[in-house]
């Protein structure tokens, strides 16, 4: 009778933990999903497809404001500019044109302003070799000393090429150098990257902890 | 016929009542599995509406302690085999009866192999994807559908090697060689198969430089045959302790000296990995300084590791000297070989393919509490289905549940409930 | 322990006595009643089972194995449920391969400035979750003169890009020749097609995330959630294998775009590069800028090419 007794407190045992089971099974009372962390969404600003400035021929295509693009509306066409250096050979930018940072190549190797402006003809870009060309086509300009550059643009390897990459399928718009490059200044100018990946389980680096607490 | 097929469901309708007959301890054991399967069943319907995120897991570390447990495990099945060797291949026939048991143990284990297989899956409702001939099987290129193969052909052949024999003992018949001796040979040969394909899932990957190696099927043989053994020294013990059913000593020792050469086999093959791994000094080595010593400030498996090194040592010496002949040494080394083994195995084996990620990125990995009751849970079903494989089939052995005695009162758990009162 | 026969009055079913055979039997009763009722009550959170799999998409067929007719109503039911969804009716189609096309990805390394446009642009044309986040391309940022992966940063996040003695290497699918994650998929629910991009039918994948072990690249990643995509970020334009909203449970990955690419357009991370890094194309073209890359630039990385995968992704250098 022994066992018999022990055997009946196991199951009655065993029916009062089915029933509390049971109870904490409708109530959910553990194991509930851990609601996630909120990731912010991200800003347009990382979506758009806007190139590094707008060129020349891009503000004529969009009909803005190109008003300071009218050299004579300042100049005179009978007066040709005159550069000022000072006595490390560095240009001088006159107050009117301030805004201008220039920095094309350096060690101030490319700063004389008629490297590539026309002074008999502002509105005119000009070559080594003498040929001319309008303001909104400046890409030959670019070409004709960055030779491996400007082959490999031809071609479609450098810069950026939208739309289509069957031609046939539709148009592809090729940006030319002015879209991305500033002529004054044309390294490709740094900016504030898209927020980094949120992984779902990131856990804690000891190491970067305490390298980001310093 | 048709008697015939009418005895055979009565017979396993005696089977199943026999399953719900007998002492308490029996009673406070099923209980509590049945406590735990049901903990498991309640998470694992948690993780079925909210998605595997209820999980530690990630898209770093995609396969976490389900596939671990279905690795060890798959180990264990492959390993019940090895008690069907000395029977069949040296005709020791005195530990005939003693291939059932291990064999049944194969079977809730392969079974808990597919139990954790099922949950670790993101759509488990489109499991008949994988059904060849109904869905799309990529046999052979993936060594998954080997393994679906194989683990399911493991299962029909232990089922059916079992079931013939304890039915031919239960109507008193002799069994029809042809009907099972082939087959027990082929089982032999597809115990090694079950393993090794399971290994090939890991080695085949060119992108975990941790897993493509060659001595990955070697250790996982070594290391089931340490660990499978033991488990069934374990089992056989408890048998002799809560029925009356006699297992020699003979046995025990036997599968004693095989748990001891694979373990010693086991570890050689550990000191070889460790010194390809870290001798060069090539970049590859990431995972396996992230395991064994930390990477970039993370260690979370270090001690793990580590822990699972000295049981194995420590089993390993006990294994090798006269001391593990008595049971209490044995027992030890026992224990310390399985846990050992399940963490070299487990979270040694996948956690650390894992860290760093192909692209180099560190996130750890930690089990969440619905994975930790639903492991729990799939491990108390298979310990369930061994728990009443053996009320079955002991009584069979015995003779006390046969066709003879059908319509009589069902026989007790081996006796225990009044042979051997409690003195204390 | 030899075995004894027991005495009568020690076996545990039927005792002797009515009242006890009573007793035991309502005692066993009700332990079989609390213990069904505990396995019902364990089954209690699939109450909240909402998006579940109704039975078309439960027997839908395999996606090469589906009649034109098959797919139309295939495409309109998925079509029906997003608009349920999201309340927006997409423009869902199946877009086949163009002929006498093999894709090619050139990134030029030397152009890339780490701003992860790139990342974001292809979250917002593939509908990707936000939260939890996929992100089909992962930026790293390498120190200058090596390319060990150990060493790369993914969290960066300087003021300005890109910072002096880096350099920036988007990671994504690399659309591989001898693809690993279609070897080892069991149920073929990844494949590649014929214009080399490699696609996953989301309504096969069973989630078994083999795939993710083989991948060198970290490119292929698991819904471990219902994804969740803001309604009015939503882009309408979708095709089967690609951009429409993927289910809990499932793989996903990037695939070039091929809703955009097999049209002939440019994939969305190239739209939006400011420095014109990516290039992309019909490497049987010779004039296109991939073949021409291919053909003029001397050096290119295939990222862990000794694997044998064959990226079709190819990073350069201007030289």
């Amino acid at each position: 009778m022994n066992g018999e007794s022990r055997t009946s407190t196991i199951l009655t045992l065993l029916g009062i933990s089915f029933c509390l089971l049971a109870t904490a099974f409708l109530r959910n009372v553990w194991g509930r999903p851990v609601p996630l962390t909120p990731i912010s969404l991200v800003s347009p600003e990382f979506t758009n497809t806007a190139t590094a400035r707008l060129s020349y021929a891009e503000r004529i295509r969009m009909k803005d404001d190109v008003s300071l693009f009218d050299c004579y509306g300042c100049h005179d066409r009978k007066k040709p500019p005159v550069l000022r250096f000072d006595t490390n050979q560095n240009l001088i930018i006159p107050t009117e044109h301030e805004d201008l940072v220039m920095g094309h190549g350096t060690h101030n190797r490319n700063n004389n302003c008629f490297n590539c402006h026309n002074e008999a003809n502002l509105e005119l870009l000009q070559t080594r070799d003498g040929r001319e060309l309008k303001l909104s086509e400046s890409t030959p300009l670019c070409g004709s000393c960055h030779g491996p550059t400007y082959r490999d643009w031809e071609a479609g390897l450098h810069g950026r090429t939208s739309g289509y990459w069957d031609r046939q399928a539709g148009p592809s718009d090729r940006k030319d150098c002015v879209s991305c490059h500033n002529p004054h200044h044309p390294k490709f100018p740094t900016r504030q990257p898209a927020p980094g990946p949120n992984p779902l389980r990131p856990g804690a680096n000891p190491a970067q902890v305490h390298a980001k607490a310093h | 016929m048709r008697t015939a097929v009418r005895n055979y469901f009565f017979f396993l309708w005696r089977c199943a009542r026999i399953a719900f007959v007998g002492d308490w301890r029996y009673y406070l054991w099923m209980g509590a599995l049945t406590v735990l399967c049901l903990l498991g069943l309640n998470a694992y319907a948690k993780q079925f509406v909210h998605g595997l995120m209820v999980t530690g897991m990630s898209d770093e570390v995609s396969w976490g302690v389900y596939i671990a447990n279905f690795t060890f495990l798959v180990g264990v099945a492959a390993a019940a085999v090895m008690l069907v060797i000395p029977v069949y291949i040296y005709g020791i026939k005195e530990l005939h009866d003693l291939v059932i048991f291990g064999e049944l143990l194969a079977v809730a284990a392969i079974l808990m192999c597919l139990g954790f297989v099922t949950v670790d899956l993101g759509r488990p409702d489109r499991f008949w994807h994988l059904i060849p001939g109904v869905g799309q099987f990529n046999f052979p290129a993936s060594m998954l559908s080997w393994d679906v193969i194989v683990l399911n052909g493991y299962l029909l052949l232990n089922v059916h090697i079992c079931g013939y024999l304890l039915y031919c003992r239960y109507q008193n018949k002799k069994p029809a060689k042809w009907f099972y001796i082939p087959f027990v040979f082929i089982a032999i040969v597809w115990a090694v198969s079950i393993h090794t394909v399971t290994a090939f899932l890991y080695v085949g990957l060119g992108g975990r430089p941790f897993w493509n190696s060659s001595i990955v099927g070697p250790r996982f043989l070594a290391s089931a045959f340490t660990a499978g053994p033991a488990i069934i020294i374990l089992a056989l013990q408890v048998i002799r302790h809560v029925t009356d059913y006699r297992i020699p000593d003979r046995a025990l020792l036997l599968l004693r000296n095989i748990v001891q050469v694979s373990m010693l086999i086991n570890v050689f093959l550990l000191v070889n990995e460790v010194f390809k791994e870290f001798y060069s000094g090539n970049l590859h080595v990431a995972s396996s300084k992230y395991l064994f010593v930390g990477l970039h400030g993370y260690h979370a498996l270090v001690p793990w590791i580590w822990t699972a090194i000295g049981f194995n040592l420590v089993a390993m010496v006990l294994l090798v000297l006269p001391l593990s002949r008595s049971l209490g040494y044995l027992n030890l080394a026992c224990v310390l070989s399985i846990v050992g083994i399940w963490i070299e195995k487990g979270m040694g084996l996948v956690i650390p393919g894992f860290i760093p990620t192909p692209l180099g990125e560190i996130i750890e990995y930690a089990p969440s509490l619905n994975e930790t009751l639903i492991s729990f849970g799939i491990w108390a079903f298979g310990l369930l289905c061994y728990t009443i494989f053996l009320r079955m089939s002991v009584p069979i052995l015995q003779g006390t549940l046969s066709k003879a005695n059908e319509g009589q009162p069902m026989p007790p758990a081996g006796g225990a409930a009044g042979a051997r009162v409690p003195s204390g | 322990m030899a075995g004894e026969t027991n005495p009568p009055s020690s076996l545990p079913e039927p005792p002797p006595g009515a009242g006890l055979n009573r007793r035991s039997f309502l005692r066993n009763s009700a332990v079989l009643a609390s213990g069904l009722a505990a396995l019902a009550a364990s089954l209690a959170p699939l109450r909240d089972l909402k998006d579940s799999t109704s039975m078309e998409q439960f027997l839908q067929k395999y996606y090469k194995e589906l009649t034109p007719a098959e797919m139309e109503k295939v495409l309109e039911r998925i079509a029906r449920e997003v608009e349920r969804e999201y309340g927006i009716r997409p423009h869902l189609r199946d877009v086949k391969p163009l002929d006498g096309v093999q894709f090619v990805y050139a990134l030029n390394l030397t152009r890339c400035i780490g701003c992860r446009k790139c990342v974001h642009a292809c979250v917002a044309e593939n509908n990707l979750s936000r939260n939890p986040e996929i992100q089909y391309i992962r930026v790293l940022r390498l120190p200058h003169g090596s390319l060990d992966v150990e060493k790369a940063e993914h969290n960066y996040a300087p003021d300005q890009v890109p910072e002096k003695g880096y350099f920036y290497m988007p990671v994504q699918c690399q659309q591989c020749e001898n693809p690993p994650c279609v070897k080892v998929c069991p149920v073929h629910a990844t494949w590649q097609e014929a214009d080399g991009i490699t696609v996953i039918d989301y309504d096969w994948c069973i989630g078994c995330r083999y795939c993710t072990a083989a991948c060198p690249y970290w490119a292929r990643h698991f819904n471990f959630t219902k994804p969740s995509i803001p309604k009015d970020r939503l882009n309408p334009e979708m095709a089967y294998l690609s951009n429409r909203p993927r289910r809990q449970g499932v793989m996903e990955k990037c695939h070039f775009c091929l809703q955009r690419t097999r049209a002939g357009r440019y994939p969305a991370c190239l739209e939006v590069c400011p420095t014109g890094a990516r290039k992309f194309g019909n490497v049987l073209d010779p004039d296109s800028e991939v073949a021409q890359i291919l053909k003029r630039k001397r050096v290119f990385i295939q990222l862990k090419e000794d694997l044998g995968t064959s990226p079709r992704f190819f990073y350069y250098f201007d030289v």
